[in-house]
């Protein structure tokens, strides 16, 4: 890594999920050149570790990775991982990007990828690409269709053994790496930083995190996934296959409780997915989906939900109060139906996946852009009937859920928009 | 193809010894879940003519492509087979690695070993890896025979044609031109706006339509790059990528004629009509549709909500007619088909005009008839957390319960079995019965005829993916921007035109683009003039017979010609063949696939 590093591009997007991807694509392949910075240690976003997806079921791999490798080839894509951006200053018609490229105590210029280092190292993390349900070791390439290839240390779980830096044929890993500082200047800033899914917190009744077979929906995703923690679908306490799934919708949307009353838009359809999926995982278990409108808006969305429903897939119009549990740590959901009867129930499951929200995934006033935030930290459009992509702040542009909840095929529709509106902004400067 | 195949590399490569490597990917267990990959590995690597023979996790990732470059690298791997998914997701990556690597792009097969092997057949193991194996050896039995082929380039026309002139066109063109693309709006009404010029406020921002059109105006008007045809009624459309012709008449009667390299599709929605007696529709008074109360609420005095000059003190919204239908229970359309899709809009668009009655007219009783409500929009929920707070009250209603309308002089009732309150079935009186109406595609047969244009079982027009390419028409050159695809809303609008656009000025950002070369090629030493092939071509112009040297011949026009095959067919002599899909090839292929063992 070369300490101080300066470059000049004509847009910076910062993220590099599929709203940030293809912004950038649909940048460059109009001639422009393009700096993206990620803070993960690969690009992708969240859609590389999804299983499948609506309303297509194509494997979110084989639509994500081509467009990695689109970036990561692209002669006029330059992609800075495991990179934050500190700040943002606009001068004149200029934007300087300050940027802290993070150590991953390996020699990127050297590494071969060879992962002898993550197979000697002895000690193992939980790792959060498998959202907890798989490990990964101190030292490792972060997921198998990463990008780029380079594995990552964490000092602050390593034992200092050495093992790796003896097995490492190019000598390339470096105990010493420091924070090494970038500054990117660029014409436009697009905006591409993603979501978060709704904490919990502020509903603990929900069980997320207490209790083992409760789910958040992205390890949901994970289980699901070919090439995922388990290889098929078990539950985590005790490694059984699950007989009776429960999806509680709305798990952090639509509720001021937690501060989050707005639609999150794909939970309905995620949902309907991972149970259309687990119906060819369990074909013998009971999918149950507790809902207060199934929003399958889309197109081809609703045809996807008829279907689910043709599939067995029971729909229960009910709000969820608690999940508990039983000694056999089988979840319990307690609710109230809004069909037929009303008085409360108690249902057991063997596995429940809360259908959470989606909240911002970065605080971009902190860039200081002039892009105006509604109440929620999502930005707001400059004027919402004439463009999906220009903000306030002259020059910056939003792709995708950086400007609210949205689904996949609506992120990349997006990210185009947000790269034609910068590049005519561009063509006038 | 981003760049020009070097010829020199080509011809390099075609005197070489063919020397083909065969990777076969696991597609993350998609594959390798049911097909023994390794075992497809083994046996290709033991196949004539296979020089090297992988499996790998994915193909298509960084790591995979660069196992690819590698081989042809270091050992001089001159032909590809990748056995993985369908050639539609990633034939095209896989060209490009070829290409990065230095090597003719076309010297590469991809045998679909997913949707075609692992995905149908997951009872057997066995049998589906024997089925991989042998369309894999049928993929090195064409590749062995592939010639190097080089993109067809054709010069395009620097101009985008946006058909249709409502907010998706404006924003075609508006985003186009400032790119520098010169930009042609062709409008069949006598003024541009589209549904612009009936809606009243709209959603999220509360402004006026007329005020956001004039906005559209003004910008359209002060962008030197576009033209607007208004009034203008096509009557042909020809041509093909980067040479598109649309001839239309003019409003003055005359006739005019538009060359572009690229045409965007912007040809909007209708509003639902309802069938006579749909809910009373066309039959009792004072049933009308969403449409008709927004106009309603323009023109009625102040506190008095009129229709046909009486007072409206009481109105239910009957929501999903004309969207959601259900076979059997819906009428269908004159093409026997129900509308089974979410028309989008139509659930915030019945709420925020609920509201606006209630603040105009805070007396009105208003009923919400509904099966979900779907105001997924960041502030949308918040106009039914208002209608719920002012008083409009809400009935739910399961899908095949259709609420049943009864119409006497003076009012209706309409019978709901309500979910709510555990299916009682209700009886609701109200002055005014509001359908809320969802979108249909505007008309567009002729144009979806003349240009060959996909349409999807929901009528509107069908884009290629709705993540890989959610805006493009399967035919090359060809981009949707808004309604014309799916109902969406104003910003969503803006973003599907801004990207059509987007998409466009990326097609035309070079000054010729680069066409498939599988076209078909005449071989005038066996050619004999006879004169059967372009009785076969549905193409225009891209087959027809010339002289050469006093001989008769077949003649292809490589930029017009699809590939499609029709003339190989009748060709008594095999005189013909479809570059890179040669009756040779095809040959090779059954032996290789028919061969016992």
């Amino acid at each position: 890594m070369i300490a101080g590093e300066k470059i000049e591009v004509d847009a910076l997007v910062v993220g590099s999920g599929i709203a940030g991807l293809q912004a950038a694509l649909d940048m460059a392949d109009q001639g422009f050149s393009v700096a993206i910075v990620e803070k993960s240690p690969s690009i992708g976003g969240k859609m590389i570790s999804l299983s499948k997806v609506f309303p297509t079921l194509d494997c979110a791999s084989c639509i994500t990775t081509p467009r990695m490798a689109s970036v990561s080839h692209h002669p006029r894509i330059q992609a800075f991982t495991y990179s934050v951006v500190d700040g943002i200053k606009r001068e004149g018609k200029t934007f300087t990007a300050a940027v802290t490229r993070k150590p991953r105590y390996v020699d990127e210029k050297e590494c071969i990828s060879c992962k002898r280092c993550e197979e000697v190292c002895p000690v193992c993390l939980p790792d959060e690409f498998e959202m907890g349900l798989g490990v990964k070791k101190t030292i490792s390439i972060p997921f198998t269709n990463a990008i780029p290839q380079f594995p990552v240390m964490y000092p602050e779980h390593c034992i200092r053994c050495g093992a790796c830096a003896r097995v490492c044929p190019k000598d390339c890993i470096d105990f010493l790496q420091e924070p090494s500082p970038l500054e990117i200047k660029a014409r436009a800033v697009i905006l591409a930083t993603g979501y978060e899914t709704t904490p919990m917190t502020a509903k603990k009744q929900y069980g997320l995190g207490n209790l083992p077979n409760v789910l958040a929906p992205m390890a949901a995703e994970r289980l699901l996934a070919p090439h995922g923690p388990y290889g098929r679908v078990l539950r985590p306490s005790d490694g059984k296959v699950p007989d009776s799934v429960a999806y509680v919708q709305c798990a952090g949307s639509r509720d001021k409780s937690i501060g989050v009353p707005y639609c999150s838009r794909v939970c309905c359809m995620y949902a309907i997915k991972q149970a259309t999926l687990l119906t060819g995982s369990l074909p013998t278990a009971d999918i149950t989906i507790y809902y207060m409108d199934i929003r399958a808006f889309g197109k081809g969305y609703e045809q996807f939900y008829n279907n689910a429903k043709a599939m067995g897939i029971s729909f229960v119009k009910a709000k969820v109060a608690r999940v508990t549990e039983d000694a056999g740590h089988n979840p319990i959901v307690r609710i109230e139906r809004q069909e037929g009867t009303s008085a409360p129930e108690e249902v057991k499951h063997d596995l429940v996946v809360l259908s959470q929200g989606l909240i911002p995934g970065c605080d971009v006033s902190s860039f200081h852009l002039g892009a105006e935030l509604n109440d929620f930290g999502f930005v707001k459009l400059s004027d919402e009937n004439i463009s999906s992509a220009v903000t306030a702040g002259a020059g910056v542009f939003a792709a995708g859920v950086v400007k609210g909840p949205r689904d996949i095929p609506d992120s990349v529709v997006d990210a185009g928009s947000a790269a034609i509106e910068a590049a005519n902004y561009i063509r006038k400067l | 193809m981003e760049e020009n195949i070097k010829d020199e590399a080509a011809k390099d490569n075609y005197r070489q010894a063919p020397k083909t490597a065969v990777y076969v990917c696991h597609c993350g267990g998609n594959i390798s879940d049911v097909v023994d990959v390794k075992k497809v590995a083994a046996e290709m690597a033991r196949y004539p003519g296979v020089a090297v023979a992988r499996e790998y996790a994915f193909m298509c990732s960084s790591n995979g492509q660069d196992l690819i470059i590698d081989d042809i690298k270091k050992l001089g791997v001159n032909r590809v087979v990748v056995a993985a998914c369908s050639p539609s997701l990633h034939e095209l990556t896989f060209r490009g690695v070829l290409q990065r690597a230095g090597i003719n792009p076309y010297l590469y097969e991809h045998v679909n070993i997913r949707e075609q092997v692992s995905w149908v057949h997951k009872a057997d193991h066995e049998g589906a890896t024997a089925k991989a194996v042998k369309l894999t050896q049928a993929g090195v039995e064409k590749v062995l025979r592939q010639d190097p082929l080089n993109a067809i380039r054709v010069a395009a026309e620097p101009r985008v044609a946006v058909i249709g002139g409502g907010a998706a066109g404006m924003k075609a063109a508006l985003a186009a031109a400032g790119k520098g693309l010169e930009a042609v709006i062709i409008e069949k009404a006598p003024r541009l706006g589209g549904k612009l010029l009936e809606l009243g406020k709209v959603y999220p921002s509360g402004e006026q339509a007329s005020s956001v059109l004039k906005k559209f105006e003004d910008l359209v008007a002060a962008e030197k790059l576009i033209t607007v045809h208004t009034g203008a009624e096509i009557d042909f459309v020809g041509g093909f990528v980067g040479n598109f012709k649309i001839n239309f008449k003019k409003s003055d009667g005359g006739m005019a004629q538009i060359k572009a390299g690229a045409v965007i599709m912007a040809t909007g929605f209708e509003h639902y009509k309802p069938h006579k007696g749909e809910f009373g529709f066309g039959e009792a008074a004072n049933v009308v549709t969403l449409p008709d109360l927004i106009t309603l609420l323009k023109n009625s005095p102040a506190g008095r909500l009129e229709y046909a000059g009486k007072e409206i003190k009481s109105l239910a919204l009957i929501h999903c007619v004309g969207s959601r239908q259900i076979e059997g229970v819906n009428q269908p359309q004159a093409d026997g088909k129900v509308n089974d899709y979410c028309s989008r809009v139509c659930c915030t668009s019945a709420l925020y005009t609920a509201n606006q009655v209630k603040e105009k007219y805070p007396a009105v009783q208003i009923y919400d008839i509904y099966r979900d409500i779907r105001t997924y929009g960041m502030r949308h929920e918040d106009y039914y957390e208002k209608a719920s707070k002012d008083g409009v009250i809400f009935f739910r209603h399961a899908e095949t319960d259709q609420p049943i309308v009864e119409s006497a002089r003076v009012a209706h009732t309409v019978k709901v079995k309500d979910v709510l309150t555990w299916n009682e079935e209700l009886e609701i009186k109200a002055d005014l019965l509001v359908l809320v109406t969802g979108m249909m595609p505007s008309d567009i047969k002729f144009l979806a005829s003349q240009m060959k244009l996909a349409v999807g079982a929901d009528r509107f027009l069908q884009e290629v993916h709705p993540k890989l390419r959610p805006v493009e028409a399967a035919n090359s050159g060809i981009f949707i921007a808004g309604t014309a695809q799916a109902p969406m809303d104003l910003t969503e609008t803006a973003a599907a035109a801004a990207t059509a656009a987007a998409k466009a000025a990326i097609l035309l950002a070079e000054p010729d683009i680069p066409l498939e070369p599988f076209v078909a090629v005449v071989d005038e030493a066996k050619c004999t003039g006879c004169g059967l092939c372009p009785a076969e071509c549905s193409y225009e112009g891209a087959l027809m017979m010339t002289e050469k040297n006093g001989k008769k011949l077949a003649q292809v026009n490589p930029a017009l010609c699809k590939g499609c095959g029709a003339c190989v067919a009748v060709c008594p002599v095999r005189a013909i063949d479809v570059a890179g899909w040669t009756l040779d090839q095809f040959d090779a292929m059954v032996d290789a696939i028919g061969k016992e063992g």
